[in-house]
């Protein structure tokens, strides 16, 4: 009986010159070598490329590498960017190459149940980066001292002192984690801990055999039914010295450095270095789910050698050993081979082994078919441990394409080659035979380890488009005039110039790029736009450029279409994938819910925002949740709550005509069918008893409408649904509703919800029981101004638009595809929306890269520490010994003295240093911009992006351990925080530190200061608190909180989780530590926002001043750790003080004692100013549009912050200058006047996007924002001003 | 079941408005062109296409019953030489 088969269902590469499979096929098939000289970064002229026979020397100076920067976001995995450095960069390969191999498969939902995945890695013990990295801080650097204090005795303690932080220095800063970070398994194990994985992870060393005996293992697991899916391959990023020593010692390493496998001329092999994954099924799983299968792998056979060779040279009976044995596992003829991937190493003594043992199995030369055989390690060197998967997955995609590969550097091959059946050759070609297709890999390990698997090409395979990798460049052109356009079209820059004229193109090429001329030329001429075939954008008359022309999100409902692909949207914005799942009905609706919430994130991100939301119906249950009209939960919870007895839906089936309800009504009259969604004048869908639908389908038929019944049945939106209402009725009587962020339309009023909770439940039972009224909603949105809509979701939403629209100007685009990429799919829609007038953030679709940190250099000092013990040794030379002694033992005496000297003078107990507080050096501070602006807003200092109080706290913390190392911070006491710290304009922070024992006072400049205590290690933790008094559900869950904007803070800073509970003085929550240094405790900070904002009315500005203590019990938890916080809260009017505790699976991890806020004056409707500055209004307006502004703000750092949410950065240095006592008059006339003119000119308007001029009679809009002429009058007196604007002409 | 080239190049120049500026695009129909992928027509436009096609051959080229044998995937992967074929076939019995 044969081996099971098992399916290969996706793959991932980096190798040399491969990124990713199709580079590395493209490479293959195109003879492509890409062995390369030592990269400069590697290369050292003391080791490389000498001539010695010192095991220190090597003749090498070529090899196989990859490209240190990988495309990858480990962020997206839960991976801090402070844990990449330090970590070993195969771990970084092999997770990035296993999400590139299931994404190859499909996505995450191909790997099914994840208790049933594992993961098998090949992977050698050899001395990798991490590891060399670890041993230089653990052992060279004492080594060196020590050497150092052998030669210069007179060095003494100080000096060594100096010189080990000197080597240490270049290594970075040293975090335990790293060291864990270190095991050599967790090249697997990582894998299985980011994606979640329950199967068996660890890696398999069997030397260059290693991968194929990791494949090997992985069958077993399958077949033994232990794994559905296994992840295998191997890793091997170490282009250690050591390494090419031993091969340069043994003989192995080319002298030629060309690597000539099977080739007379073949004379050793170069080393490579790389990852391979793939991801590996039974072939009747693969099968059932609709899998691509690559390649069927029909039988695996492993052996060792025995007694039979050495440990370096090959035995012959024990290769011959593996090759039968899996070619007797597969039961199948191995005369049948057309495709042999050889180990090939290109020594002689390996290569002839290798060649004598295909002819014992595969039989001598005949006048048969030759079958062709290669290696892939002519292109990419030997890449050991990863070598047989490298071999594998060619041979797969070989298979995959019907194409026999090319080896490189054999056009005179071994005259063994011409003992076998095989044959080299030197071009690729078409695989022609009779099916099927068949082709093995051979690999063979030091020591006689040798594994052997054979391969048969898939009987079909689905058909799937081709994954575009790298991400379409866009091709944005703006022009004042139509000939400027076609002109600049005619030599694209990546400037994208300015004007209506405009033009976009995803994913140029010569081709597109020459239709899009066409297109340019048609539309400037003619007027009429193009909106997206061929992915080309082009207008003359933006649609957004228009006066109230607005952008709609129409969020779509159930339809019977393909999985939405939105998985890589989800990791480029560091969001849980959407679980996709139609089984149930409200499974369906909470997947399509999830699907549009996180593309209306991803669209936010992207700077894309709605003037208002629709959805189609159960869509407007997503639009209502995006506007924060409710939160209803997960849906099981829904189900087990109000339908205990399962979810009940009518008998009735749907069925979609492709007519008007016009035509459509006497089709159905007399049966026992409503109609239930008018969607479009050409499509209705009807609603009736499975009975009268197929009787209607008929009807239809004859009468030549076309009628498709839906896969789905619920019976909304019709009459039939009312007898099962009461539970959806006491559903919305528990929910808590409030008035929407946005206007959420209603498809069965076609109106805009209704802002009382009683009425907005009303509407909610209606829209279940009356038709969906889509067509007329899209008609009264386009009266209403709205001329671009989105679709946030996958499927047919938009035709509907543009079958209702017509030739009226719009632009409908769908967020989400089902057949491409969610990122490509986004780049469509920011293109579009671009080209139609709208700013959005193109940069946000960047995609993330990381860089694989495989230094392996030699300790090396910095400039300043260079010389330290030149005045010890640097004597003329020819000095009498005596001389030498006396002159040392002077220059040690001298040397003792001012030590001394300095140490009376300063000791150590000062240090000094410097913080760059810049967004270079803080990128994730962009997460923490205290004002909101524009779209785009180009200023940002415009933005405030402040530097957290707790981040000062972490700032003070880590420059106290790195200047007293060996130290641990344990906490902060009786900090103070006297300034704003922003990072635009980036300033560079003085941080002095006095160190008094067991305490360092810090200052941070002038902005704060505190006392950081230090201990060899962490206190015992006092128990956990307990809080008894009652509690209510929070208002809002945690992720509305930052959905609403009732705290500020970008990803890099969200970290509640779940808010438990709320009372009178306390908060509970959980948080999941955010990535950004000192967002921890920064989100302990939000916890005590959050209760203020549900407690309290006014005074509802709150910024720290002071924290008394904190300390911590343990060190602080890596990002994605889970942590309990409770926050006991006391409130004043102009005070908030919290002690809080933060618990870490029980133990207490952290306690806050006396964290104290400032409070200004700000109720809720200046709090709508701050969080929607655009639109809302600190003025008052009166009926004949004058806005009257009071100050409210009786010290100057709430002044300071209206100031902020008010003035662009020429108005901020202009106040500065105002005499103090004329600023408070100067700021409320520019309020004033700013909201006077917002008001005329009825549109959402940042304040910042207004400059009033010194006269306070013009005002000019800014960076694009144009304004009709305008009279403006202002006056004010001692605490308020009023101001009007009018259109110049009009009467006043 | 034949396709007369006639059939599918009226078929194709009925179609041809829905899908856009041909010449522009510099697309051919051919009879392999796939509706959905190839074209970029959503199944709305095949709405409107039937009743081109009854307009143009009558109301017995009936496509709404000819897709109600067929099921959703296909629907998608219809080709134009699908539907030119289905043309022929209406055209040929009426004998």
């Amino acid at each position: 009986m044969s081996q099971e088969p098992v399916a290969i269902v996706g793959m991932g590469v980096l190798l040399p010159g491969a990124a990713n499979t199709g580079q590395y096929w493209q490479n293959i098939i195109t003879g492509t070598d890409a062995i390369t000289d030592v990269p400069a970064a590697r290369w050292d002229p003391s080791f490389h490329g000498t001539t010695g026979t010192a095991p220190d020397q090597t003749h090498g100076r070529r090899g196989g590498f990859v490209s240190d920067t990988v495309d990858f976001d480990p962020l997206g995995f839960g991976i801090p960017p402070t844990d990449v450095d330090g970590m070993e960069p195969d771990q970084l390969a092999a997770l990035a190459t296993a999400v590139a191999a299931i994404e190859d498969a499909g996505g995450f939902d191909r790997l099914g149940d994840r208790s049933k995945v594992g993961v098998i890695l090949g992977r050698g013990g050899y001395l990798s980066p991490g590891l060399l990295r670890f041993d230089q801080r653990v052992r060279t650097v004492r080594q060196i001292t020590r050497t150092v204090q052998e030669l210069v005795p007179s060095a003494g303690p100080e000096v060594l002192d100096r010189l080990r932080t000197a080597l240490l220095e270049p290594l970075g800063e040293f975090r335990a984690q790293t060291a864990i970070g270190l095991v050599p398994n967790l090249a697997a194990s990582r894998i299985a801990n980011r994606l979640d994985l329950f199967g068996p992870a660890y890696t398999v060393d069997a030397a260059c055999a290693s991968s194929l005996v990791a494949v090997d293992q992985a069958i077993s697991e399958l077949i033994r039914r232990r794994c559905d899916v296994v992840l295998a391959g191997g890793v091997h990023h170490t282009h250690d010295d050591t390494l090419w020593s031993m091969f340069t010692q043994i003989g192995a390493l080319s002298p030629s450095q060309r690597i000539s496998p099977l080739s007379k001329d073949a004379d050793g092999l170069l080393i490579g270095e790389g990852t391979a994954i793939v991801m590996l099924k039974r072939l009747d799983d693969a099968r059932a789910n609709g899998d691509r299968v690559y390649a069927v792998l029909r039988g695996s056979g492993t052996s060792s050698d025995g007694k039979g060779a050495s440990l370096l040279s090959p035995s012959v009976a024990g290769q011959v050993l593996a090759l039968q044995r899996a070619w007797s596992a597969a039961d199948l003829d191995p005369t049948s081979i057309g495709l042999l991937e050889a180990h090939g190493t290109a020594t002689k003594a390996g290569d002839a082994a290798e060649l004598a043992t295909l002819t014992e199995v595969f039989g001598p030369a005949d006048d048969g078919p030759r079958p062709v055989i290669g290696s892939v390690k002519s292109m990419i060197g030997h890449t050991l441990p990863t070598a047989g998967i490298a071999g594998l997955v060619k041979v797969a995609l070989a298979l995959h394409h019907r194409t026999l590969p090319p080896t490189l550097h054999c056009e005179d091959p071994n005259p063994l080659v011409e003992t076998t059946r095989f044959r080299t050759i030197s071009a690729a070609e078409d695989w022609e035979t009779d099916w099927p297709r068949r082709a093995a890999v051979n690999a063979f390990g030091f020591g006689g380890v040798n594994a052997h698997v054979v391969l048969e090409e898939a009987d079909h395979a689905p058909k799937r488009r081709v994954q575009v990798h790298e991400p379409e460049r866009i091709l944005r052109i703006a022009a004042q005039t139509g000939d400027e356009l076609l002109d600049l079209l005619d030599r694209p820059r990546t400037t994208e110039g300015s004007g209506r004229f405009r033009i976009g193109i995803v994913g140029p090429t010569e081709s597109t790029l020459a239709l899009a001329r066409r297109v340019a030329a048609k539309v400037v001429a003619e007027g009429k736009p193009w909106r997206g075939a061929k992915d080309i954008w082009c207008t003359t008359e933006p649609l957004l450029q228009a006066t109230d022309a607005k952008t709609a999100f129409l969020f779509p409902g159930l339809e019977g279409d393909s999985t939405p692909n939105c998985a890589d949207v989800a990791r480029q914005f560091g969001r849980p994938a959407p679980h996709w799942s139609t089984e149930t009905l409200l499974d369906h609706a909470e997947s399509v819910t999830h699907v549009g919430m996180l593309l209306n994130d991803a669209l936010d991100r992207l700077g894309i925002t709605p003037g208002a939301l629709a959805g189609h119906s159960v869509g407007e249950w997503t639009a209502m949740q995006v506007a924060g009209m409710y939160d209803s939960g997960p849906a099981k919870d829904l189900v087990d709550r109000y339908w205990p007895d399962g979810f009940t839906v009518p008998n009735t089936e749907f069925l979609v005509l492709g007519c008007s309800p016009d035509i459509a009504e006497p089709l159905y009259s007399g049966l026992n069918v409503v109609l239930s969604h008018d969607n479009a004048p050409q499509q209705t869908i009807a609603c009736g008893t499975p009975d009268a639908i197929q009787q209607l389908a008929e009807t239809c038929r004859g009468a030549g409408v076309i009628a498709r019944t839906l896969p789905f049945r619920s019976g909304f939106h019709t009459p039939f649904l009312t007898p099962h209402l009461k539970p959806f009725a006491s559903l919305i009587q528990d929910l808590d509703f409030h008035p929407g962020q946005l206007p959420v339309w209603s498809a069965t009023t076609v109106a805009p919800y209704p802002t009382d909770p009683q009425a907005i439940r009303d509407l909610y039972l209606t829209h279940l029981v009356r038709k969906v009224r889509f067509r007329e909603l899209i008609k009264t949105l386009y009266d209403d101004s709205f001329r671009v809509f989105v679709q946030v979701g996958a499927g047919q939403l938009g035709s509907f638009v543009s079958d209702t629209l017509q030739e009226a100007e719009h632009l409908v685009i769908g967020a989400a595809s089902g057949f491409r990429s969610g990122l490509s799919q986004l780049r469509r829609v920011a293109t579009a929306l671009w080209v139609e007038g709208a700013q959005p953030q193109f940069d946000v679709l960047e995609p993330r890269t990381v860089r694989l940190n495989t230094s392996n250099a030699l300790l090396s000092l910095p400039a300043n520490a260079r010389g330290l013990l030149e005045p010890m040794v640097d004597l003329p030379a020819g000095v009498s010994d005596e001389i030498v002694a006396e002159f040392t033992a002077l220059l040690a005496e001298t040397r003792r003295s001012a030590a001394s000297v300095i140490a009376a003078y300063a000791g150590n107990r000062t240090a000094e240093t410097t913080v760059e507080v810049s967004l270079t050096a803080m990128p994730y501070l962009r997460d923490h911009r205290f004002f909101r602006q524009r779209d785009g807003w180009p200023d940002e200092s415009d933005y405030w992006p402040v530097v957290p109080a707790t981040a000062l706290v972490d700032i003070a913390c880590r420059q106290v351990e790195k200047a007293w190392p060996g130290t641990v911070a344990i906490g902060i006491q009786d900090a103070t925080f006297a300034r704003w710290l922003l990072a635009e304009p980036a300033t560079t922070v003085k941080v002095a530190m006095n160190r008094e024992d067991g305490q360092v006072r810090v200052d941070l400049g002038s902005y704060a200061q505190m006392t950081v205590k230090i201990a060899p290690s962490y206190p015992v933790a006092p128990p956990a608190p307990v809080i008894t008094a009652t509690e209510t559900q929070p208002p809002h869950t945690a992720a509305e909180i930052y959905t609403y904007r009732e705290m500020f803070h970008g990803p890099a800073y969200r970290g509640l989780a779940v808010l438990h509970g709320i009372g009178r003085n306390h908060i509970r929550g959980r948080l999941v530590v955010p990535p950004a240094p000192g967002a921890l405790l920064d989100n302990v900070g939000q916890l005590l926002g959050c209760w203020m904002l549900a407690n309290e009315t006014d005074n509802l500005l709150a910024f720290p001043r002071g924290i008394k203590r904190v300390t911590w019990y343990a060190p602080e938890p890596e990002p994605g750790v889970e942590v309990e916080c409770v926050a006991e809260i006391r409130a004043e009017p102009d005070l908030l003080e919290m002690t809080a505790h933060l618990i870490q699976d029980g133990q207490v991890l952290a306690r806050v004692d006396s964290w104290r806020d400032v409070r200004f004056p700000c109720d809720r409707s200046a709090h709508r100013v701050y969080t929607y500055p655009d639109r809302n209004r600190l003025s008052t307006m009166h009926p004949d549009g004058t806005a009257s502004v009071t100050d409210r703000w009786p010290s100057l750092a709430a002044r300071e912050f209206y100031a902020g949410v008010y003035l662009n950065r020429a108005e901020r240095t202009a106040y500065a200058t105002c005499p103090p006592r004329e600023q408070r008059g100067w700021l409320l006339r520019r309020i004033a006047i700013k909201d006077a003119v917002r008001a005329l000119i009825g549109e959402p308007i940042y304040p910042a996007e207004l400059h009033v001029h010194d006269d306070e009679k013009n005002v000019s809009g800014l960076q694009g924002r144009t304004l009709p002429p305008l009279s403006i009058t202002v006056t004010s007196d001692s605490n308020s001003a009023h101001a009007l604007a009018t259109p110049l002409g009009s009467p006043a | 079941m034949t396709t007369s080239l006639i059939v599918f190049d009226t078929v194709a120049e009925l179609l041809a408005p829905l899908v856009g500026d041909l010449d522009l695009l510099d697309l051919e129909i051919t009879p392999d062109s796939t509706f959905h992928e190839e074209l970029g027509l959503q199944s709305i436009d095949l709405v409107t296409f039937a009743g081109i096609l009854a307009e143009h051959f009558g109301p017995d080229v009936n496509l709404a019953e000819h897709l109600a044998q067929k099921d959703l995937d296909e629907v998608i992967e219809l080709t134009v030489g699908a539907i030119a074929t289905f043309v022929s076939d209406r055209l040929a019995q009426r004998g």
